[in-house]
C-alpha cells in the first residue's frame, strides 16, 4: 500500500471521513475556515495599513497582529493535515492542492519577510517601498490561497 | 412556503444563479474572501475596543472600517444570491435561522454602538482607559461574527443542503 492509501485508511482518517458526527469532518472543516479568516484577515489588515490605509495607525502596536496570524496558521496547519488525511488519495493527487500549498507557503514567507522589514530589531518600525511591495504581494497570494482552497471543495464532483 | 419557493426559483436572478455550474463556486470564493476581510478589519477594531493594542488611537483605526464594510457588502450580495438561487435549501435548514439570528445581533450591536458611542469612540486616544460599554460591544461583536461563521459553515452538514 502506498503512503496516501495507508494514511487514508488509518482509524482516525476513517472516523473523520465516515463517522457522520458533526464533531468529525464538519467541526474540523469549520475550524479550518475560522483559522483562515483569522490568519488572512489579520494579514490583510496589516497589508492595508502598510499600503497607506489608516496611515495614522502607529505601527508598533499593530505588530500584535502577527500573534493572531500565527494562531490562525497553526490551527490551519493542524486541521489541514487532518482534512488531507481523510481524503489523502484524492487530495494528494490533485494539481490544485499543490498550487494551494505553494501559494500558502509563499504567503507565509512574505509575512515573515514583511515583519523583518517593517519591525527591524532595535529600531523604530517603518514602511520602506519594499514593505509596500510585500503587502501587495501578500494580498494577492492570500486571494489565491482562498480561491484554490475553496476549489478543493469541488474536486470530487 | 412552497409557493414562495416556487415563485423565487422562477425569478430571472434565481435562474441566473443556477444557469452556469461555475457561478456557485465563484460566489463561494467571493463569500470566503469577504468573510476574511470582515473578520480581519472588524476583529481588529473589536480587540482595540476590548483594550488590546492600546497605543492605537481609535480615530485612526476607524479609517480601516470601510474595508470591513466592503467585506460585509460582498457577503451580503453573494449571500442573498445564494438564497435566491436555492431558497428551499435555506428555508428548510435550522442552521440558516441561527445564522440570521447572529447576523441580526451583530448588526444591532454595531447600530446601537454607532448611534450611542460613535462620536465618543473617536476620542479614545492612546493608553486611555477603555469604557465598559466599549468592551461589551467588542465582545458581542466578536462572538456574534464567529457564530455567523460557524452556523454558515455548518449549513451543509446540519440541514443536509447543497
Amino acid at each position: 500500500m502506498d503512503f496516501l492509501t495507508s494514511l487514508e485508511s488509518t482509524g482516525f482518517a476513517t472516523w473523520l471521513r465516515e463517522s457522520g458526527s458533526i464533531w468529525a469532518y464538519p467541526a474540523v472543516l469549520t475550524l479550518h475556515t475560522t483559522g483562515m479568516g483569522v490568519l488572512v484577515g489579520a494579514n490583510w489588515t496589516l497589508d492595508l495599513r502598510l499600503l497607506g490605509v489608516g496611515s495614522g495607525v502607529p505601527l508598533q502596536p499593530l505588530e500584535k497582529l502577527f500573534r493572531a496570524m500565527w494562531i490562525g496558521f497553526w490551527v490551519n496547519a493542524i486541521t489541514g493535515v487532518m482534512l488531507f488525511a481523510a481524503d489523502a488519495t484524492t487530495k494528494g493527487t490533485t494539481t490544485i492542492f499543490f498550487i494551494k500549498i505553494g501559494l500558502i507557503i509563499a504567503a507565509v514567507i512574505v509575512a515573515v519577510l514583511m515583519r523583518r522589514v517593517v519591525y527591524p530589531r532595535g529600531q523604530q518600525p517603518a514602511v520602506p517601498p519594499i514593505a509596500k511591495a510585500l503587502a501587495a504581494l501578500s494580498i494577492v497570494l492570500w486571494l489565491g490561497g482562498i480561491v484554490t482552497g475553496r476549489w478543493m471543495g469541488y474536486i470530487y464532483q | 412556503m412552497g409557493d414562495f419557493v416556487t415563485w423565487m426559483r422562477a425569478t430571472g436572478v434565481s435562474e441566473w444563479v443556477r444557469s452556469d455550474p461555475m457561478t456557485w463556486p465563484i460566489m463561494e470564493m467571493l463569500h470566503f474572501i469577504g468573510m476574511s476581510l470582515l473578520l480581519g478589519v472588524i476583529g481588529t477594531l473589536d480587540f482595540r475596543l476590548l483594550g488590546f493594542m492600546k497605543g492605537i488611537p481609535m480615530a485612526a483605526l476607524r479609517k480601516l472600517m470601510p474595508w470591513g464594510i466592503a467585506g460585509f457588502v460582498i457577503n451580503m450580495v453573494t449571500g442573498v444570491l445564494f438564497f435566491v438561487g436555492a431558497p428551499d435549501q435555506y428555508l428548510k435548514n435550522p442552521a440558516f435561522y441561527v445564522k440570521i439570528l447572529f447576523l441580526l445581533i451583530a448588526g444591532l450591536n454595531a447600530l446601537i454602538f454607532e448611534t450611542r458611542w460613535g462620536s465618543r469612540v473617536l476620542e479614545l486616544g492612546p493608553l486611555d482607559r477603555t469604557p465598559t460599554a466599549f468592551k461589551v460591544a467588542g465582545v458581542v461583536s466578536i462572538f456574534s461574527w464567529f457564530m455567523v461563521l460557524y452556523w454558515g459553515r455548518m449549513l451543509p452538514f446540519i440541514g443536509n443542503a447543497f
